[in-house]
């Protein structure tokens, strides 16, 4: 109670900044209404003269909107996935299992946290070109585009990730040794104990990983840029509508790339204020981003 | 682990007074198991660690020292350190512009964000509702970079919404993107404006962390607000300042995406920074040898940051 003095003064900064960061959202949203020659003129108006949906059939006519958000999709759904899955094995692992390794193990992860994402762009690249035996390579990796043009391309560099092994494992730490040992005296195998003891006590970690990897896989974008300029048939969502920014005349086509922005906000914004308290615990445990 | 162990023991121990050389036997198996078990368990996370960290880091090391530009393997050139003094060379853009364009946009966007969630985060707490209000401030974190990037450029236009606000308070329309001297700090502008959000967050655990009783005795005392700010708020804030500007630095230095769906560098050399520069040398030009010497110089640089931040910090905590 102490702490609330000067509760106007509070109010009025708050406010306004929350003004500065929703207008340009609405602009986003009041420009995906507006008719062609509407946007971009002077002078500047924020409403549209009437809320004309015919750039959201434009922006679906112009992109290929199902094979972008099929790519979307299944990349995003591979990499929470995988990304979930290998987390929680290895923090398992790496929380409760005693074996020699474990600490050189445990370092090696924390050092991944270390590494920019720059740093990998070039040889991530030079490495599927060189897959074996992928899209017409040899044995050796040579002769065709490799991994390049498939959409593995897309999902294969984030399929683990260091801080989810990391988070998984400094909650796992806390399950109490004694409820696991029980269950080995009653006979369950490490697998068994791992999926029917440790998996639905850390369901609320599970949650906040899955959200945080979620955002970032479908948001993804340079990685994403890379590979479909190599094979324009993997494009996820955010390359498409920068593509369509990029090549056609910005004044006519605003209003539509704001529509085909709209549509690619909202499956993140969605899930996000349904679940918002999961992820924000999440980036407050990471200090992310 | 140890107290499994015990408990283990203890649980095991009416069995092996009897016979004590298989019940040894026994646990070095149980042991030789669990080894075995975790490996499995790791083994995906290994497997991925070898072909896409420790391979790559040699990969790139190696290419940082060679001439190559095609993707025939056995073109690379040895060329040694060519590479890096080509960065430094007479000539070169690397240092100035695009260096020091790096450090002005990471340090415009920590300035930035780091005065916009202080204030802000301090105000909220003040209020009621926090979690809507935090909410709020959060979405253009959740938003993709090429939505950020792509709305505020529209903004920044002559018939968009800044100049429409500048228009209606009577001032001129700027060329915000297109001025070489006003692009950069245009960028930094949204950079900041996206990442005030997580600011926010990691500031408000830190504030959560300040008990009461430091407000209600400085209350006693007559301090006004102004001074419960700066002599308990701000130094009890210190961890979470910290972590703010360590990773906003970092992640300052090392993005450009939204560069590139803003800018793409210019106009001229105006807001390439290096990981845009590195980006374009490699998958433009093919360069990859000068390109994976730039990443490398930028890492150091990022690293050399990030320990300077760590020491200052660490000595003022000391001193305080």
């Amino acid at each position: 109670m102490i702490r609330r003095r000067f509760p106007w003064l509070s109010y009025l900064v708050v406010v306004i900044g929350a003004v500065l960061t929703v207008v340009p959202f609405l602009d986003m949203v009041m420009t995906s209404f507006k008719g062609a020659g509407e946007a971009g003129t002077l002078p500047y108006r924020f409403l549209p003269e009437a809320f004309d949906l015919s750039n959201y059939r434009a922006a679906m006519d112009q992109l290929d909107l199902p094979v972008l958000f099929r790519n979307s999709v299944v990349a995003t759904a591979v990499i929470t996935g995988s990304v979930l899955l290998t987390s929680s094995l290895a923090g398992y692992a790496l929380a409760k299992l005693r074996f020699p390794g474990r600490n050189l193990i445990f370092r090696l992860v924390l050092s991944t946290m270390m590494f920019p994402p720059f740093l990998f762009f070039i040889p991530h690249f030079l490495i599927l070109v060189h897959w074996p035996l992928a899209g017409g390579n040899d044995l050796f990796g040579r002769g065709g585009a490799g991994l390049t043009v498939s959409i593995a391309a897309l999902a294969l560099p984030f399929l683990v990730n260091g801080f989810g092994i990391f988070l998984m494992r400094q909650f796992m730490v806390s399950i109490p040794d004694e409820v696991l040992e029980a269950a080995r005296i009653d006979g369950a195998g490490e697998f068994a104990v791992w999926w029917r003891i440790v998996v639905p006590q850390t369901r609320p970690v599970v949650l906040t990983l899955a959200l945080l990897t979620f955002v970032h896989a479908w948001n993804e974008y340079i990685w994403a840029l890379l590979i479909s300029t190599a094979n324009p048939d993997v494009m996820t969502l955010p390359v498409g509508i920068q593509f369509l920014q990029d090549y056609v005349d910005p004044t006519r086509t605003m209003p539509i790339v704001m529509a085909g922005l709209v549509l690619s906000v909202l499956p993140v914004l969605i899930p996000f204020l349904l679940l918002q308290k999961y992820y924000i615990r999440g980036v407050m445990l990471s200090g992310l981003k | 682990m140890v107290n499994a162990l015990t408990t283990a023991t203890t649980e095991r121990a009416a069995p092996r007074t009897r016979s004590a050389g298989p019940a040894i036997d026994g646990r070095a198996r149980a042991r030789r198991r669990q080894a075995v078990v975790a490996y499995l368990f790791l083994a995906p996370t290994l497997l991925f660690f070898a072909v896409f960290l420790i391979l790559p880091l040699g990969f790139a090391l190696l290419l940082s020292m060679s001439r190559w530009s095609g993707f025939d393997l056995g073109g690379i050139q040895p060329v040694g350190t060519d590479n890096f003094r080509g960065l430094f060379a007479d000539g070169s853009t690397f240092l100035a512009p695009i260096l020091t364009n790096t450090l002005l946009f990471a340090l415009g966007t920590l300035v930035l964000s780091l005065a916009g969630s202080v204030v802000v985060a301090t105000c909220i707490d003040n209020l009621r509702f926090q979690g809507l209000w935090r909410t709020l401030y959060f979405l253009p974190i959740v938003t993709t970079v090429v939505a950020v990037g792509n709305v505020w450029k529209y903004m920044y236009e002559p018939g968009g919404l800044v100049n429409g606000v500048l228009n209606a308070l009577g001032l001129g329309s700027v060329a915000f993107l297109q001025d070489p001297d006003t692009a950069l700090p245009s960028v930094v502008v949204v950079q900041a404006w996206a990442s005030v959000g997580s600011a926010i967050l990691v500031l408000t655990a830190g504030l959560k962390s300040i008990p009461e009783s430091y407000y209600e005795a400085a209350a006693l005392d007559g301090a006004g607000p102004v001074t419960v700010f700066w002599k308990i708020t701000l130094p009890l804030l210190r961890p979470s300042l910290l972590l703010v500007c360590v990773t906003q630095l970092i992640s300052g230095l090392q993005s450009f995406a939204l560069i590139i769906v803003m800018t793409k560098g210019g106009p001229g050399d105006a807001t390439n920074v290096a990981a845009l520069e590195m980006y374009r040398q490699a998958f433009s030009y093919g360069h990859w040898g000068p390109a994976s010497a730039a990443a490398f110089v930028l890492f150091v640089v990022v690293l050399l940051i990030t320990l300077v931040q760590l020491w200052i910090f660490r000595r003022k905590g000391e001193d305080a």
